[in-house]
């Protein structure tokens, strides 16, 4: 069992962790591009979504635009 | 040509839209584009993972607009600049529309945090746009710091009461060596006439746009206030005058 806390939430995986971010997002079915990342407070180079690798206990942020003023 | 120009790049709109409260993806792309904004503002969230499709930036055609990430829901300036750094990852520029909001009530910008968040942006190389209540001496002290614009609010974001801080705007605008948009409160295309004609370099738009009952038309009559109050401040209007002037001739009249 390995725990990812993404956007404030912890969620647990009784398979092994996506090995990467991009496998993250692809499983939870968000569009890559469209995505800023944070892992434990540093921003993600959207390059380097295929190469960063997830760790248990990581506390993640995914954020995009919306509409605002 | 008279186009806006803010750190260094021109536009020939002087109308800013915010893209908050559209009804959907489709009427608000409708209505930047009868709006001729040139600049467009959106806000950075968290993804919603039970609906993660992207609904915003497919609709914007960045081709025509630059898109000017706001920090709003920033209650100090430490998570200001940790969403202007997470915007700028996204955008891949360094255009950040500066807000400060601790108070939910009112919403009015923290003077201490925008003027303490900007320092730190522009030394980080932004491109600091920061939104502000109609303060002179904070607008000053923010463009010495180095800000790219000063956006004092007209009044309470989202209450459509237009030029409620009148004073303090011109004495802004009299001072400014920056360009001053005028942001918040503006409800009617004719306050954008007026904040334009008082000599202001751009006003923002959003909520009297995104609910108006026709929103593409109301984005095309701000387009037109717009072009009408800035082409009334450039023709360099006279002064009002406490009593009658006649228009017409007062000698050769008929006996």
């Amino acid at each position: 069992m390995a725990m990812l806390k993404i956007n404030g939430v912890e969620r647990t995986f009784s398979d092994p962790l996506p090995r990467t971010l991009a496998e993250l997002l692809q499983l939870l079915g968000v569009d890559a591009a469209t995505v800023v990342a944070e892992i434990d407070g540093q921003i993600v180079r959207k390059e380097s979504f295929g190469v960063t690798p997830l760790r248990d206990g990581q506390s993640i942020e995914l954020v995009r635009f919306v509409g605002g003023g | 040509m008279d186009r806006l120009t803010i750190a260094g790049r021109q536009f020939d709109s002087r109308l800013m839209v915010g893209t908050g409260k559209f009804a959907s993806p489709q009427i608000m792309a409708q209505a930047i584009e009868a709006s001729g904004a040139q600049i467009v503002t959106v806000a950075l969230r968290r993804i919603d993972l039970s609906d993660p499709n992207d609904r915003l930036l497919s609709a914007i055609d960045q081709t025509k607009v630059l898109l000017l990430p706001n920090t709003s829901g920033a209650r100090d300036a430490t998570e200001a600049v940790r969403l202007a750094r997470l915007a700028r990852a996204a955008t891949g520029n360094p255009w950040i529309k500066l807000e400060v909001t601790p108070d939910p009530y009112s919403l009015l910008p923290d003077p201490v945090e925008t003027l303490r968040a900007a320092e730190v942006l522009v030394k980080e190389g932004f491109v600091v746009l920061p939104y502000i209540n109609a303060d002179p001496i904070l607008a000053k002290r923010l463009q010495d710091v180095g800000t790219a614009t000063v956006m004092p609010l007209a009044s309470p974001i989202g209450s459509n009461q237009g030029l409620k801080t009148r004073m303090s705007l011109e004495l802004i605008i009299e001072q400014a060596r920056v360009p001053v948009v005028v942001d918040a409160g503006l409800g009617l295309p004719s306050h954008a006439a007026d904040a334009m004609e008082m000599g202001a370099d751009a006003v923002l738009v959003n909520t009297a746009i995104a609910t108006a009952a026709d929103p593409v038309a109301m984005a095309r009559a701000f387009r037109l206030a717009v072009k009408a109050g800035r082409l009334g401040y450039l023709a360099g209007p006279r002064g009002a005058s406490r009593l009658a002037q006649a228009s017409s001739p007062i000698e050769g009249l008929l006996q």
